[in-house]
């Protein structure tokens, strides 16, 4: 749909920063607010990209190792992309609520981002029906299943207890009822909020104070109290489907943790987005250095925010030294995991960190794509580091021969990835790229040198 | 967040305190212009008439101050011993009182720095005084852990030198590294405050009739003439001392809560301690920037300049930092189960329902449940009274949050034969309320003696130092200028 602007007085607006910058950059909107075609061409290599690396995943099925790592890998595959849904959700409600041309800007693909969540709905399924594969609270479901897992040396006496304390909250039953709850919760902030963006640009008094005051209020007023409900969600649901992984550990940061991740992962898509659709109409006019610096600086506080998490939270169960919770280190960080553990460091913080100190770097267009790539496959390392050590029990575990099934972990979630990316694609396309009933639009439009 | 937009319909007369253009609240108000702007600030510095009221509240702040005088001689001639400090509760006050000042202090770096590098232009009427009463804050804290050592006037063995006993600090210990942290933080501070301040003591230099003013101007201006050299330089100082700063602000309250959270303490030994209580630090602080910036903007008249969009964006701070503060105390209690912990739970039950179960729905109450529910409101956000009062309030809950977290866990230790109780002494309420006074005192005097609001960058603000093509240049702004 190629968007009218004419009543929507950012013509007024425009016209008036021409009739001082004209040569400086555009002034007006551009006529055709709609993705350009080449997404279709993205869209088809993802699909083809899906494909090839879910018939090389398809090979795993051949092997008993295989078929152990690809549930796992898939878990790994589907928390990634949970994270790019997840995370563009917050950060859509976080720029309604805080302001900012970063916002205004990101906006559209955060949507079509959110809009991918029908996926997300039906990937849980394979690990709600496997769960008893990954979850040994799903393995045991009564008390003397525990024990009797117990007795026969399947599990250890801490978890059998610990398995038995948590059923509570971590058996079948009440794992269905909560992904439930916090689906529906999802859904219906993804469903209204893309509801009332199209609308807002459909008011029939749009471009005037009264429709901008209107939406401006109506967003913020949900959007901020659904902030406190998303993040206790998505405690639940990380706890739920990957910290209980393992049975006996607990850390409290772990929540927060994953929605700082959310934010690192889901605005490393958006940069690219942005800076990919920049080469061509419309977003080559709207897209400006100073936007693409301010979504670098803020990708910079997620990778500082990310690292002071995880750093604080190892130091303070690292000094603690308690049997319960260092385990969980240790098989992190002993034997083969220590190279992946120090890849994680690397990848995840160590060489963002460094290249977003850069000003130029954050302010060059194919650098930045180059840098944002990077952190999503960071991501795929860290979420690695996460799940797999949780069924390997004791050191130096970590090796490739006899255990090529592994290697699911790289093709797995490579192949949903790129599934997602596909309809994250087409979502995009199905709406202008730029929310144009909004006072801050026409300051888009503005020179440069203008800030 | 706005429960109601300011308006309401299309033929309404525009508020002169909304943007035309945007229909959102202005920084400051309209009709400002340069010299209006300077004659205000420098007013407040500059005028020979120093206010009857002034004079009573920093009599009266000194008095109270006195406390601290009292409180440390009596310290030093007498030892720790006077204090409620004993085993199991061998913290107390001492490191309660240090983390609720260093928590306050914390507003002042964000508002500075990371405000700073996010452009945030409303930070411009607020951050001075917001600076000083980071120094201030942390001069209060300072006194505690010297004092606490026993021996205050063998504090310089916590610095790292080479020494002729060969005793070192444990570098293990947080609390050696809280040394580190907090002078760093409060050298920086001081840095940031002062050289942020050099263009106005330039114009306070310029202004003042007095020669012994203008001889003291002169000097902390530092030869500031104001030419595009000292401007670059001083933007650069700025954004470098930002960039510095912006770690410090996680970085000090970070380090406090390790001094809990490494110790293998039911209650201390947790994950979320890092984040919650930075947040619960800026919650505070902003608390604090509360009741100060509100007297002070009625009493001089700076209602144009402290606007309610400042309120506003306070207040939603305050909203967005108490919630995560909130999570903390949320995920505390949950992991207290989710541990399986005995330990855990006994120290959670204990803290609600123990003989001090009163101090912890005190924190809920003050911290959580009367600043959470109302802060929703935009009415409320921006009226005075109510915010001035939620101030005090959402002090008293942080002071209780630390209360609850020193002394529920270690009067109910692991071993049941070692429990105690905890009571402070009056020489802890004198000592504490003494800092409030010397807190008082300072601000008092940082407010007639110094531009509180930062007259270069409000200037900066206004539509004059935008120049458009066809409109006015560079030169007609110097004009207007001078």
């Amino acid at each position: 749909m190629a968007l009218e602007h004419d009543n929507h007085g950012m013509e007024l607006a425009g016209n008036a920063a021409h009739a001082g910058h004209g040569h400086h950059g555009p002034a007006v909107l551009p006529s055709v607010l709609t993705a350009p075609e080449v997404v279709k061409t993205w869209r088809l290599r993802a699909l083809v990209v899906a494909v090839v690396f879910a018939a090389i995943s398809a090979l795993f099925l051949l092997t008993e190792d295989g078929r152990t790592h690809l549930l796992r890998a898939y878990l790994a595959g589907y928390m990634t992309c949970f994270n790019f849904v997840g995370g563009s959700l917050a950060l859509l409600m976080v720029q309604y609520v805080s302001g900012g041309k970063w916002g205004l800007i990101l906006r559209r693909p955060l949507e079509a981002m959110t809009r991918t969540f029908p996926l997300i709905l039906v990937g849980i399924l394979p690990i709600l029906f496997l769960m008893k594969k990954l979850y040994l609270w799903a393995a045991y479901t009564t008390k003397a299943e525990t024990l009797d897992a117990y007795h026969k040396g399947l599990i250890t006496n801490e978890q059998h207890l610990d398995i038995d304390y948590r059923h509570v909250m971590l058996a079948p039953t009440p794992v269905i009822v909560q992904t439930v709850l916090v689906f529906g919760f999802i859904s219906f902030m993804i469903w209204l909020l893309n509801r009332w963006s199209l609308k807002r640009d459909q008011d029939e008094a749009a471009g005037t104070l009264g429709s901008f005051d209107k939406w401006r209020v109506r967003f913020e007023n949900v959007s901020g109290p659904a902030i406190v409900f998303y993040v206790i969600a998505l405690t639940d649901f990380v706890i739920i489907f990957v910290k209980s992984l393992d049975i006996i550990w607990a850390s409290s940061v772990y929540g927060l943790q994953f929605l700082v991740a959310q934010g690192y992962g889901t605005l490393a898509v958006g940069i690219l987005t942005l800076i990919l659709l920049s080469r061509y109409e419309p977003m080559k006019s709207l897209f400006r250095t100073t936007e693409q610096h301010d979504l670098g600086k803020l990708m910079f506080a997620f990778t500082m925010l990310n690292i002071y998490l995880t750093f604080a939270e190892f130091l303070i169960i690292w000094s603690g030294n308690i049997p319960d919770e260092i385990t969980y280190y240790i098989h992190r960080i002993q034997g083969g995991w220590w190279t992946i553990c120090t890849l994680d460091v690397i990848c995840h913080w160590v060489i963002p960190f460094s290249i977003l100190l850069s000003r130029d770097i954050k302010r060059s267009k194919n650098k930045m794509i180059w840098v944002a790539t990077f952190m999503i496959g960071a991501r795929m390392i860290d979420i690695f580091w996460l799940i797999e050590p949780a069924w390997n029990k004791t050191g130096d575990t970590l090796h490739l021969i006899g255990n090529y099934g592994i290697l699911a972990y790289i093709t797995v979630p490579v192949a949903m990835i790129a599934l997602w990316a596909a309809y994250y694609l087409t979502q995009l396309s199905k709406r202008p790229l730029l929310n144009v009933n909004d006072p801050h639009t026409a300051e888009l439009l503005e020179p440069e040198h203008a800030h | 967040m706005a429960t109601q937009g300011p308006i309401h319909d299309q033929n309404e007369v525009l508020d002169p305190m909304l943007d035309p253009r945007t229909g959102e609240y202005l920084v400051i108000a309209p009709g400002h212009t340069f010299k209006s702007v300077t004659q205000k600030i420098a007013g407040i510095v500059l005028t020979p008439n120093t206010p009857w009221a002034w004079f009573g509240g920093l009599f009266l702040a000194a008095t109270v101050a006195t406390g601290v005088v009292i409180g440390i001689t009596w310290l030093v001639l007498k030892g720790v011993g006077i204090w409620g400090v004993t085993i199991p509760g061998a913290w107390g006050f001492a490191i309660i009182n240090f983390v609720w000042w260093i928590g306050i202090g914390h507003a002042g770096t964000l508002i500075s720095a990371i405000l700073l590098l996010f452009k945030q232009t409303w930070r411009n009427s607020i951050n001075r005084f917001a600076e000083a009463m980071t120094i201030f804050a942390v001069c209060c804290a300072g006194i505690y852990p010297l004092l606490h050592v026993g021996r205050p006037w063998l504090a310089y063995w916590l610095m790292p030198y080479p020494n002729t006993m060969n005793v070192w600090p444990q570098f293990r210990s947080p609390l050696a590294w809280d040394v580190f942290a907090v002078s760093t933080y409060a050298t920086i501070s001081v840095v940031f405050w002062y050289i942020g301040m050099i263009p106005d003591f330039g114009t306070l230099r310029d202004r003042a009739k007095l020669p012994l003013a203008k001889y003291i101007y002169g000097i902390l201006s530092l030869g500031w003439r104001g030419s595009t050299r000292h401007w670059i330089r001083y933007e650069s100082a700025s954004l470098l001392l930002a960039g510095l700063s912006t770690p410090l602000v996680l970085s000090v309250h970070t380090t406090i809560s390790f001094d809990f959270a490494v110790a293998a303490m039911a209650g201390w030994h947790t994950t979320i301690f890092p984040p919650y209580f930075v947040a619960g630090a800026v919650y505070s602080g902003f608390a604090m920037v509360l009741t100060l910036a509100i007297p002070i903007r009625k009493f001089y008249h700076l209602e144009d300049l402290v606007t309610e969009r400042h309120l506003d964006n306070m207040a939603k701070v305050m909203l967005a930092t108490g919630s995560i503060v909130a999570y903390g105390y949320g995920m505390e209690v949950f992991m207290s189960w989710y541990s399986a912990s005995h330990w855990e739970f006994f120290m959670m039950w204990n803290r609600m329902f123990g003989p001090m179960g009163w101090g912890y729905w005190m924190l809920i109450l003050t911290n959580i449940a009367i600043p959470l529910s109302t802060l929703w409101f935009r009415k409320l956000r921006v009226n005075v009274l109510y915010l001035f009062i939620l101030s005090f309030i959402v002090n008293i809950g942080m002071w209780f949050e630390r209360f609850v977290i020193v002394v529920t866990t270690l009067y109910r230790d692991y071993l049941p034969s070692s429990w105690g109780t905890y009571r402070a002494t009056k020489w802890d309420y004198m000592l504490f309320i003494g800092t409030w006074g010397m807190f008082t005192c300072l601000f008092l005097l940082f407010a007639r003696l110094a531009p509180m609001i930062p007259m270069s960058e409000i200037k900066m603000m206004l539509p004059g130092t935008k120049i458009h093509p066809g409109g006015s240049n560079a030169e007609e702004v110097t004009q207007e200028a001078l």
